[in-house]
């Protein structure tokens, strides 16, 4: 039978590397159940024997207030895992042990397993690793991920662990003057037989901590009354006491840590050594700092994936050769050229037209979207791991926070909203890092405003067609208005539903020391970034890629047709063409642009290669002569564009982070109001010059 | 309320203090506690500008509270600290 190993850990304490040096990379990832928070697991095989390891999401301890925490509790009372694994920070024991002692109050099957032991003797801490583990009564081993060193220790000791009956002692801390209380809560609980699948005592503590998600099951499995009682025990406490309870626990369990460790830990001298990053918590530098690195790194991103800004850069120096090769050397240059290739191919060797136009379109069209996607979501998940695994990432956090806090935002904002300008999906997940539900609500929202790359290289491509107006402003204007827009509808959510009420954003931020990032750690971040990619968001794009050919293919009178202009598609965009009258754009063309715009919300590089088949045009600037679209129509058609309604992905990541039908309609007619407001009046301002 | 208590925004660049209570619940409060800083905790703060987040040392570990945070927070300050090192 396989043993089952449930891996925990403080944030920062090295719990991803070491789960990848013991698994190897070898991972499935998936989500638990009824929430986006990811399941990541992987399978060793040692000694005959396969041991699954399942990597629980990083948490400080087990008080239920974030759903991280509540589901990791929930997972190692289930009964699944045979042995829980706490990863405590060698460098920084007392801090982190917070976790393990928490662990072995709720499970007997603890091993406790310190990470960067190699670092601990730099960091003058000399730990004396036998001692702590007789004090604790668990084994404890030392590892490290740079010399893997005592990763086969701590899988003996798990296979030696498991291979024992359970029912081991929990640890029982001395509260104190606490004790009678948390007695009497126990005998209430046992008397009435309630919530049997948790420790008694530990369930007596919690409830006395003020733990509202046991609370609520109390009430649930035992009534009113019971729950009465409890309470009335706590208040009782809370007055013999005369202080916060949940302070009181806490600092119990500080007090076992610094009596466990105090024999068995020599300390030299402070750990220190951020003393170079101190300019990212200035005030004015800060902010800077935070801005330039962003900046650079997104430019870095961009010259890649499409060549801008470098190829202009290069051509207004008079260097044409060097930009036209940055240009067709770019990620998206390069796929363009084979992927024209390979739907070729496929139209000669399939011989039904149809088939073929399925085939070419619907599928190499969508695999070609997932594959343009991997080198840029690799890029951006490289730097950004870098800067994670450096731990610059807090420190930027921190400096960006005196401007974000203007619009209502924590500076830990950064995350999501540099992930933005890659991809939206990947942005919407990372707002869990957010403290506060209500900002998190909001950002959720407001992200799609971003554009993504998807939306950089549509914007380029619509710039081709510009006759007088420059094509490098008409990107920076889309760029521009779209921050805008995101800037002015989180500061107005704020001001309208935040402020008022006293909720603004704050800050509450670990910050690691800075290191110069592992390459083995970095390629880990990006492999599983990557894959959880290809899984994800490959679907939603080959799907929504063959559901587009469908549209655009089958005839109103539900026939196949290649000529889209007879598709339920073109049927549907010629009763919507009023709607882009106002822009200027109107005329027998009108409904291929509203086409392109449909054919957009499904993966929004789709609207350029939409509005190519339909018009018959080999480049975008021939239609746009053809459907008699000027400058004066293109770049309100651009901040359209970037603004109108994010793709069918990012909807269905809103909707998996929310739940909430709602939230995801709030976020289309918020888009598609602004998008609108914002086209008309980029018009006027046109027409008006 | 002893007199010498004051909020921790309102601390010294460089001085050790002790964490005396907070103002308020929720969950940033059980937050704290897990980093470390339970009511007794010792602390350092390492930066405390006029405005911005207060960076704090606790156990070893540099936390960012920020300035709205850091105003419920009740300390004692009891001197100079070791700095950065």
């Amino acid at each position: 039978m396989e043993v089952r190993v449930a891996l925990i850990g403080q944030p920062n304490v090295g719990k991803s590397s070491l789960f990848k040096a013991l698994t190897g990379g070898d991972v499935r990832i998936a989500n638990w159940p009824g929430t986006s928070v990811e399941r990541v697991e992987g399978v060793v095989e040692y000694k005959g024997r396969r041991i699954r390891l399942v990597d629980l999401p990083g948490i400080y301890g087990f008080s239920a207030t974030t759903l991280e925490e509540r589901l990791s509790r929930d997972y190692i009372l289930s009964g699944e895992p045979h042995v829980v694994v706490v990863l405590v920070d060698a460098t920084l024991p007392e801090r982190t042990l917070y976790l393990a002692v928490e662990a072995l109050e709720l499970t007997g099957n603890v091993i406790i397993a310190f990470t960067k032991t190699d670092l601990a003797h730099s960091h003058g801490v000399h730990i004396n690793y036998e001692l702590i583990q007789n004090k604790l009564k668990a084994p404890v081993v030392a590892t490290s991920i740079v010399d893997d060193r005592g990763l086969n220790a701590l899988l003996d000791k798990v296979l030696e662990t498991a291979s024992k009956p359970s029912g081991k002692p929990l640890l029982n801390l001395d509260y104190g003057e606490l004790e009678p209380f948390v007695e009497s809560v126990q005998r209430i609980i046992l008397e009435h037989r309630v919530l049997a699948n948790y420790p008694s005592r530990w369930l007596a503590v919690r409830l006395l901590e003020g733990d509202a998600e046991l609370e609520e099951r109390l009430l649930r499995e035992a009534g009113e009354e019971v729950l009465n009682k409890v309470r009335a025990v706590r208040s009782e406490a809370q007055r013999i006491v005369g202080r916060d309870l949940a302070a009181l626990t806490a600092s119990k369990r500080f007090q076992f840590i610094l009596e466990v460790l105090g024999s068995g830990i020599v300390k030299k001298k402070v750990a220190g050594g951020g003393f170079k990053y101190r300019f990212f918590y200035n005030p004015v530098l800060g902010p800077l700092a935070s801005i330039l690195f962003i900046t650079l790194m997104f430019l870095a991103v961009f010259t890649i994936n499409t060549g801008f800004p470098l190829n202009t850069l290069l051509s207004a120096l008079g260097q044409e050769e060097l930009a036209v090769a940055v240009e067709n050397y770019s990620v998206s240059g390069l796929m363009e050229e084979y992927l024209g290739a390979v739907q070729e191919w496929v139209g000669g060797v399939v011989g039904n037209p149809v088939a073929a136009s399925l085939i070419a379109e619907g599928v190499v069209g969508g695999v070609g979207t997932v594959l343009t996607f991997i080198p840029l979501i690799l890029v951006v998940s490289l730097i950004l791991a870098a800067l994670e695994d450096s731990g610059l990432l807090p420190r930027m956090a921190i400096g960006a926070h005196y401007l974000t806090s203007k619009m209502g935002l924590s500076g830990a904002a950064i995350f999501p909203l540099t992930l933005s300008l890659g991809c939206n999906v990947p942005a919407i997940l990372a707002t869990r890092a957010s403290i506060s539900l209500r900002e998190r609500l909001r950002l959720a929202i407001t992200l799609p405003f971003i554009p993504c790359q998807a939306r950089l290289i549509v914007l380029l491509a619509l710039s081709t067609a510009l006759s007088t107006f420059s094509s490098s402003l008409l990107v920076i204007a889309g760029y521009l208005s779209a921050f805008l827009a995101f800037i002015t509808v989180n500061y107005a959510l704020y001001r309208l539903q935040d402020k008022p009420r006293g909720r603004n954003p704050e800050l509450l931020l670990e910050v690691p020391p800075v290191h110069r990032p592992v390459p083995r750690v970095l390629w880990w971040m990006v492999w599983s970034d990557l894959k959880h990619f290809v899984k994800r968001a490959g679907l939603v794009i080959l799907s929504a890629s063959v559901a587009a050919w469908l549209l655009t293919h089958v005839s109103t009178s539900l026939q196949l047709t290649l000529d889209p202009s007879d598709s339920v598609a073109a049927a549907v965009s010629r009763v919507l063409t009023p709607v882009l009258e106002p822009l200027g754009i109107s005329g027998p063309g009108a409904w291929m642009v509203v086409f392109a715009l449909i054919t957009g919300f499904f993966a929004k590089e789709l609207f350029i290669s939409s509005l190519l088949v339909v018009s018959g045009s080999p480049t975008v600037r021939q239609a746009a002569s053809l459907l008699g679209l000027g400058d004066a129509e293109l770049i309100p058609l651009a901040v359209f564009m970037v603004l109108y309604v994010p793709c069918l992905a990012t909807l269905s990541a809103i909707y998996s982070e929310t739940r909430s039908a709602r939230h995801v309609a709030l976020t289309v007619a918020l888009m598609m109001a602004i998008a609108y407001a914002g086209s008309l009046l980029t018009r006027l301002l046109i027409t008006m010059g | 309320m002893s007199s010498d208590s004051l909020t921790l925004d309102a601390v010294e660049e460089g001085k050790v203090a002790r964490v005396l209570g907070y103002e308020g619940r929720g969950g940033w409060v059980y937050r704290m506690y897990q980093m470390g800083l339970v009511p007794g905790s010792i602390i350092e703060v390492l930066v405390n500008n006029w405005k911005g987040p207060v960076i704090v040392r606790v156990m070893g570990v540099e936390v960012a509270v920020g300035r709205g945070l850091a105003r419920r927070i009740r300390v004692q300050v009891l001197g100079e600290g070791a700095g950065w090192r």
